[in-house]
């Protein structure tokens, strides 16, 4: 096993800030609609994933979003186009994340994976409450840290729910 | 009464929704834009179209197993899809008999009885009541109470190819009338399985829109609006798999009767001669396995033209559309709000294709999907620009003299002609006049 899993409760405290202000910095590119920025974020090996449950297994069940790294570019190369109408023009955004916590290192693929807690509100139409965890896995590269995966477990993943075009 | 009442429905009707009032809102090439933005339609609809009609209701592979159960609505009213232990699937109303509790609180589980957890009552899978608390207290009568408050089961229940259908009418057409000529478009989705069986076992992934649900539905046959509701897709993504240019393409509408429409691509692919085009042209070797088991089954030629062909885009009135290799379902929560439930279909024992199928899914469909996040919001700005009560109609009359008829139905060689919705409406209205579904009048 290359991965530790951290369960002792005084770990959470010691997430490095570095961390934090990433996950910042991100959670404002995707407010900001600030696509490419964004997109430049992740690294090769990327998933970003929106389960319909915390415990689906995706290679059975559907998910909300299940992007590689090439899904990942056609959908903000969707965004960029101005045309993406269920995005034009962007739902205006602003989401906060706290409860840090780091939940297990991957030395081996040199990943740190910090769960949050965040709440987002989404005005499109009207204002929509969008709330959830967040697993973020952070690498640290030689040209800064970049974003290996990132999974977003829905408080309403057992649906319905409305659009989601925006970046979550 | 002055001559239209506050939503702009003619008075007539607003008096009462008499015969023929819902005719004069459906012309050959038009209809009145209330059809999606009054309540009263609405209302009508739902007894008429789903309580009444034949409704999609699940698929059997949702409930492989005797225990299996999946609850539903239909027409807003819960229902519970179980397999007894007899192996039957059955669709019951999700409702103690006795005081009205819901029964069944999740969405899929297995059980050999549903316990109400108000009272006590408990009914066995089959719907029978098998157990009743400090039964003394009905006195002699119990046998009697025992007996006759079982769980309600949909009047009428069919299934084809395992999709199961419900009518909460106790009368009426057969399923088989109801499907017609749509029968094929199921046949030609299984044909893709080696077994013939498909599965949809991936979940349903449920997208609240802010539209009417007739919207969802007549989009999904919509062979005009992928230009330009998808341009990001075509600008971004990867071109159209085939042309949408009439001149440059085989590609055609169909209204296939009883409100049943589709895109047909066979002819094309035909044409074209080329496995896997609906498929992002995937090339058999990647599935070997797969192919081998359909050749197996179909024989050389056989598969090649299943492959050729691929599955179907048709619409099965009111609430099923057969998305290519997903299924969509419809709830209508209000005259501006409905469900759209979607799930690919998976092939049993043939994973290869169908981890392929579940990203292709993700891709296109659901609340965050290329295609249906922009179908979700044309369809909210449709309900938002209807509110404009002027101009009255909504015009459908493209290819309108061009649709000709054959064995097949009404068909037309233009895929933006809007001849699946001219069929849609004309079913539409004579269903809620009540002169096709053969349901007892009431």
């Amino acid at each position: 096993m290359t991965e530790t899993i951290f369960t002792d409760p005084s770990a959470p405290a010691k997430v490095d800030p570095e961390l934090v202000a990433f996950i910042y910095h991100e959670a404002r590119l995707a407010d900001e609609a600030r696509y490419s920025e964004w997109e430049a974020l992740w690294d090769d090996d990327a998933h970003y994933w929106v389960p319909m449950s915390p415990d689906a297994d995706p290679e059975t069940q559907v998910s909300y979003i299940n992007d590689n790294r090439a899904r990942i570019r056609s959908r903000v190369a969707q965004l960029n186009t101005g045309v993406r109408h269920s995005q034009t023009p962007p739902s205006v955004l602003r989401r906060t994340v706290s409860n840090f916590e780091v939940v297990s290192e991957a030395p081996q693929a040199g990943t740190v994976t910090v769960a949050s807690n965040f709440v987002l509100v989404e005005y499109r139409f009207e204002t929509t409450l969008w709330a959830g965890r967040y697993l973020h896995t952070i690498r640290a590269a030689q040209s800064g840290l970049r974003l290996a995966g990132k999974t977003v477990h829905l408080v309403n993943a057992g649906g319905p729910i409305p659009t989601m075009s925006f970046l979550i | 009464m002055t001559v239209t009442d506050q939503a702009g429905l003619p008075a007539e009707i607003a008096a009462g929704l008499r015969p023929g009032d819902i005719r004069a809102l459906v012309q050959p090439d038009r209809v009145r834009g209330l059809v999606y933005t009054d309540p009263r339609v609405f209302d009508l609809e739902m007894r008429r179209i789903f309580r009444e009609g034949w409704v999609f209701v699940a698929h059997e592979s949702e409930v492989p197993e005797p225990g299996d159960y999946v609850t539903k609505r239909i027409a807003g009213e819960p229902y519970v899809v179980a397999r007894g232990k007899d192996g039957v699937v059955r669709v019951l109303a999700n409702r103690c008999t006795h005081r009205g509790n819901r029964l069944c609180n999740a969405e899929k589980g297995n059980s050999s009885s549903f316990r109400c957890p108000y009272h006590g009552w408990t009914f066995s899978n089959d719907g029978s009541l098998s157990g009743v608390p400090m039964r003394e207290g009905y006195g002699e009568r119990f046998p009697e109470i025992r007996a006759s408050l079982g769980l309600v089961q949909a009047p009428r229940q069919e299934s084809y190819r395992g999709f199961t259908f419900a009518s909460l009418a106790p009368g009426g057409i057969t399923l088989a009338e109801h499907l017609g000529n749509a029968r094929h478009a199921i046949d030609r989705l299984v044909a893709l399985s080696p077994t013939g069986s498909i599965q949809l076992s991936a979940g349903w992934m449920k997208h609240r829109m802010r539209c009417n649900w007739k919207m969802v539905m007549e989009n999904n046959v919509d062979g005009y609006h992928a230009l330009f509701t998808h341009q990001s897709v075509y600008d971004a993504v990867r071109p159209a798999k085939v042309s949408h240019v009439p001149s440059k393409t085989e590609t055609m509408v169909r209204d296939m009767g009883n409100g049943h429409s589709e895109i047909d691509y066979a002819t094309e692919y035909r044409r074209l001669d080329e496995e896997f085009v609906w498929y992002g042209r995937l090339k058999r070797e990647k599935v070997p396995g797969y192919i081998a088991a359909l050749e197996e089954a179909r024989g050389v030629d056989g598969a090649h033209d299943t492959l050729v062909i691929g599955p179907p885009h048709t619409l099965i009135f009111p609430n099923l559309f057969i998305a290519e290799m997903n299924i969509m379902t419809v709830e209508p929560l209000s005259v501006s709000e409905t469900i759209a439930y979607t799930t690919p279909v998976l092939i049993p024992g043939h994973p290869e294709m169908n981890s392929r199928t579940l990203r292709r899914t993700e891709g296109a469909m659901g609340p965050a999907g290329f295609l249906i996040a922009d179908d979700g919001e044309i369809g909210a700005r449709n309900q938002l620009g209807l509110a404009a009560r002027e101009p009255e109609w909504v015009v459908l009359s493209r290819g309108m003299e061009s649709d000709i008829t054959d064995a097949t139905g009404r068909v037309n060689r233009d895929k933006s002609a809007e001849t699946p919705q001219r069929g849609w409406w004309q079913h539409w209205a004579a269903v809620l006049e009540g002169e096709t579904t053969g349901a007892e009048a009431q």
